[in-house]
């Protein structure tokens, strides 16, 4: 699914005098004396700069590449603090990283400099199950930390669809949501406190062990800064007990209006269930093509709801939700209780993107957000747009939250195909902002969508954004080129414009999203 | 450069009467109020200003800013008491005007506000469509949006169901120069840009006056109750609470009273446990017998079920000091919060009371309220100092949420064992949005303080 080639335009914000400062760039010898002074820090075979190696760090989730000088994997916070202020004498760019599972291209170094991944910092430092809460590092897995908190009776309530695979850091960094988000929130609503190490490398908390620690919030600020302001090396978060009762229904409706009518019919009864996601007849032709789950092929689209609680209020929600189904004609509704046939219902959706990522060649996965009332208009407009650019469209969403998830399928061989994509991506997202929306729900701005946040915001909003950043005292240095537009961006002004531009298309298959 | 920056800027408007003028000449006619209405911590400012737009907001601020002078925003009054005392006060800035709901899609379950409306008017307007904004912070009805999200007190329904800065979609805040900034939106899911509107969150007005805010909205439950369980003594309270709060039931609230706080409440002088309840009806039904069971398991011998939310009302009352000058003058009534690990809340309680505060727990936000009425300054920083000792050798804080100017001076209202680090950041973004300090000037003494800076 990957390209191999390095695109123009990533090549030109590679080129020299258009990036930002990165002195690793045009000094081989500082770069020989940074690995050095990094490898007295975290061991010798825990900085890489071998080239076959740093292959490895070139991408994320997207199709783009760019290539660190080196890549360090500190094992504690220690590690990861000395490796930060030594960075921060030498003047280079920093680039945290996860499990590279991102969208937006957030975790590609796209001005070159040091990578810090987080994959040696894997301990779950705590777990107080009378408390509620755990003390994790970056790089735990967000299911390692579910099943550590299953044990106790206990949860992490975020739970994105990538969850196999991301991190605990990756998640605070976009601020990560997932199905379900509806009832419980993102990732912030979930995160007491970060332990943080600032890009000159002191290293504090941010936040308390109790909710609303007293203080001025920086906590919420660094949650979802997508690696922007300094590294994370510790989270401590509540964890939430397991709900007694759990009910899946999934119905099978006609058309995606349809659908969406289900879902404004369900809130309007004043019931909000803990998820409400969609799949349309594209998404489901492609399931039933690689996992036989019985969905009708014939089927426009798909409604999965669940609710949970206490026993009693989930009979009656269910009652409600399924008055709301039928009334809006749904054509079969299926339930379940138990968890091996929840999982069932639930398996279509886990299993959607991998089974697009299989009848196509390429696919970019779009990530915006709209009122919930205006969903049937915005999901025809999206399917007529798609039809007018001459690509299939998939959509697998999060329906209760109005965060569209459409994904244009291609074939980048096909010449201009790639190009025509992304525009036809920045019309969608234009239409999301037009209907009131956002460009990104849960997927970060990265470098994706650093222009298209000037939609949504203007001058003097930049402007406050950039100053905060500042205040942390990178100055663009961590993280370059990311979530602000181009003019409020890069150390060195226009620089990696065409990052943005080039960003592009072509998701690996998986579980993501 | 802070106060004195303030000074030279004064001074480069020239004389006090000047920067007024200028002031004035900012907003259009008939914004002025009289200023008398507006004391804080026993001062009155030069003149009482009330905007009706958030651009008003913004040229006022701005104006006063070039002026050298010190604005302090304010509309249902409840939450003047925050914060380190006033360094100087020259403007009350009445936000009350800006009181218009900016969108409402009852289907979307948003809203977008402005500033000045209160929070039971805003209830009034949403409960025709059985929504609400699930938040009850201290002094209810009374308080502001703007103020709610500024001084960011948690009500008895936190943890259990979402805070302030969770419900937060967006907000519009005006700077002190002059610039209105947007950050959020109006979708309920949303992450991009930086989220300023949740910095601004318990700030104090540090970073710019927040003129508008969205919400997401949550449907009214089908019906309320309250258990009130009258307890024997605190330990057994406490194992009470505890089982309860491993116990599934369909509750919003889960309190432990201190005799003291249950006798100022109304409930009668004995350690109390009070579960609020929200839900079906089926599942209140069986709420409250689960309550019933483990009452009777702790030998608890009394469980009251009260219709909706008595009995919530008295503590949220008291903890906004309820029928007192709350204007941080040197009578308003002592109330601290502390953040403590649920396994010290009841010892913390204890001590609290034997201290002389009226004290009671939320268990599911890990907060202890202690409210008292003002002893003169030396008795009340000695069990404030001891209590907050209490909460930090506990692994918590201890925050003072409201009282007399002369303690706030004494004790820092907020900070814990402080951070070095973290106020640095803090310090540099407060001057970078307010170089002047001319918003609420002192509030956060660490941030505002020259001393703190190592200016003369």
């Amino acid at each position: 699914m990957h390209v191999n080639a390095p695109t123009a335009a990533l090549a030109e914000a590679a080129s020299p005098g258009n990036e930002p400062s990165n002195p690793l760039r045009t000094d081989p010898a500082l770069r020989a004396a940074l690995a050095r002074e990094l490898r007295a820090i975290v061991d010798i075979p825990n900085v890489i700069d071998a080239p076959e190696e740093l292959l490895v760090y070139e991408y994320d989730a997207t199709i783009e590449r760019a290539r660190p000088d080196l890549v360090v994997l500190p094992a504690s916070t220690d590690e990861a603090a000395a490796t930060l202020a030594a960075c921060a004498r030498v003047g280079v760019p920093v680039v945290p990283r996860g499990s590279g599972t991102g969208f937006a291209g957030g975790a590609l170094p796209v001005a070159g400099g040091v990578v810090v991944a987080t994959a040696r910092m894997t301990r779950i430092r705590e777990l107080d199950a009378e408390e509620r809460i755990a003390v994790v590092e970056p790089g735990v897995i967000n299911l390692a930390l579910q099943q550590a908190a299953a044990r106790h009776g206990l949860r992490y309530a975020p739970d994105p669809s990538s969850q196999r695979i991301c991190t605990i850091g990756g998640n605070v960094g976009t601020n990560a949501g997932g199905p379900h988000t509806l009832a419980h929130g993102s990732t912030v609503n979930h995160v007491l406190a970060v332990e943080f190490v600032l890009p000159d490398g002191r290293v504090t908390w941010l936040g308390g062990r109790q909710l609303d620690a007293p203080g001025v919030d920086l906590r919420a600020l660094v949650v979802g800064s997508e690696g922007t302001l300094g590294l994370v090396t510790a989270i401590c978060v509540r964890l939430l007990p397991l709900p007694e009762a759990v009910r899946t229904m999934l119905a099978v409706f006609d058309t995606v209006e349809g659908a969406s009518g289900a879902v404004s019919a369900i809130v309007e009864r004043g019931v909000i269930p803990v998820a409400l996601e969609m799949l349309d007849a594209e998404t489901i032709r492609a399931v039933e093509s690689q996992a036989r789950l019985g969905y009708p092929l014939d089927a426009g689209a798909v409604l999965l709801a669940e609710v949970e609680g206490l026993a009693e209020q989930v009979e009656e929600d269910a009652a409600t939700v399924l008055a709301a189904l039928t009334e809006s004609g749904a054509r079969t509704v299926r339930s379940a209780d138990e968890e091996a046939e929840r999982e069932r219902l639930w398996e279509g959706r886990k299993a959607g993107i991998g089974a697009l990522g299989a009848i196509s060649p390429n696919f970019y996965l779009l990530d915006g957000v709209v009122p919930r009332t205006k969903l049937p208009a915005v999901m025809r407009e999206v399917m007529a747009l798609s039809e007018a650019y001459g690509f299939r469209c998939a959509n697998i969403f999060h329906a209760g939250d109005g965060n569209l998830h459409p994904n244009i399928m291609f074939d980048e061989l096909e010449p201009g195909s790639s190009s025509r994509v992304l525009e036809l991506g920045g019309e969608i997202l234009r239409l999301c902002v037009e209907a009131g929306g956002s460009i990104t729900g849960e997927h970060g701005v990265g470098l994706e969508k650093r222009s298209y946040i000037e939609w949504i915001f203007d001058p003097p909003d930049l402007d406050a954004m950039t100053r905060v950043r500042d205040a942390f005292g990178g100055s663009g240095r961590f993280n370059p080129c990311k979530v602000l537009p181009v003019s409020h961006g890069c150390a060195q002004g226009h620089a990696a414009e065409a990052g943005q531009a080039a960003l592009r298309l072509a998701r690996a298959p998986g579980v993501y999203l | 450069m802070t106060t004195d920056g303030a000074r030279v800027a004064r001074e480069a408007a020239g004389t006090a009467a000047d920067a007024l003028g200028v002031l004035r000449d900012a907003l259009p006619e008939g914004r002025e109020r009289d200023p008398r209405g507006y004391p804080v911590e026993g001062r009155r400012p030069a003149v009482a200003l009330a905007p009706h737009t958030r651009e008003e907001v913004a040229a006022g601020l701005a104006a006063a800013a070039r002026g050298g002078l010190a604005v302090v925003p304010q509309a249902g009054r409840t939450a003047l008491a925050a914060g380190g005392p006033l360094q100087r006060y020259d403007v009350a800035l009445d936000l009350r005007e800006l009181d218009r709901v900016v969108e409402h899609e009852p289907a979307d379950l948003t809203i977008t506000v402005e500033a000045g409306l209160g929070l039971g008017a805003l209830a009034d307007l949403l409960r025709p469509h059985r929504q609400q904004l699930p938040l009850d912070p201290p002094g209810g009805d009374g308080v502001s949006v703007g103020g709610m999200l500024a001084s960011a007190r948690p009500g008895s329904w936190r943890g259990l169901l979402p805070g302030a800065g969770d419900l937060l979609l967006g907000a519009t805040v005006a700077l002190p120069d002059g610039a209105l900034a947007r950050s959020g939106g109006r979708v309920v899911k949303n992450v991009a840009g930086y989220d300023l509107h949740r910095l601004h969150t318990g700030a104090l007005g540090a970073f710019g006056v927040i003129v508008e805010a969205s919400f997401k909205l949550v449907p009214l439950p089908q019906a309320t109750a309250t258990v009130v369980c009258r307890c024997q003594h605190l330990p057994q309270a406490d194992g009470l609470a505890r089982t309860l709060r491993h116990t599934p039931l369909a509750a919003r609230g889960l309190a432990l009273v201190g005799a003291r706080a249950a006798a100022a409440s109304g409930l009668g002088p004995a350690p109390h446990v009070i579960v609020g309840l929200a839900g079906a009806a089926a599942a209140l039904d069986r709420s409250v017998r689960e309550v019933r069971l483990c009452c009777r398991s702790a030998h608890v011998p009394h469980a009251d079920v009260r219709d909706g939310d008595e009995g919530w009302g008295r503590l949220r009352a008291l903890a906004a000091g309820a029928g007192s000058e709350i204007d941080g003058g040197d009578g308003t009534p002592l109330v601290v919060r502390g953040s403590l690990p649920v396994a010290a809340l009841a010892a913390v309680l204890e001590e609290a009371e034997e201290a002389g505060f009226a004290a009671w727990a939320h268990l599911a936000a890990g907060s202890l309220l202690a409210v008292a009425p003002p002893s003169g300054e030396a008795g009340d920083r000695e069990r404030v100092a001891l209590l907050r000792e209490r909460c930090e050798a506990a692994g918590g804080a201890l925050a003072i949420e409201s009282g007399p100017a002369a303690l706030r001076a004494a004790l820092d209202p907020t900070a814990r064992a402080p951070d070095e680090v973290a106020l640095d950041i803090a310090r540099e973004r407060r001057s970078r949005f307010d170089p002047l300090r001319t918003v609420n000037p002192g509030r956060w003494p660490r941030l505002d303080d020259p001393g703190e800076r190592g200016a003369p």
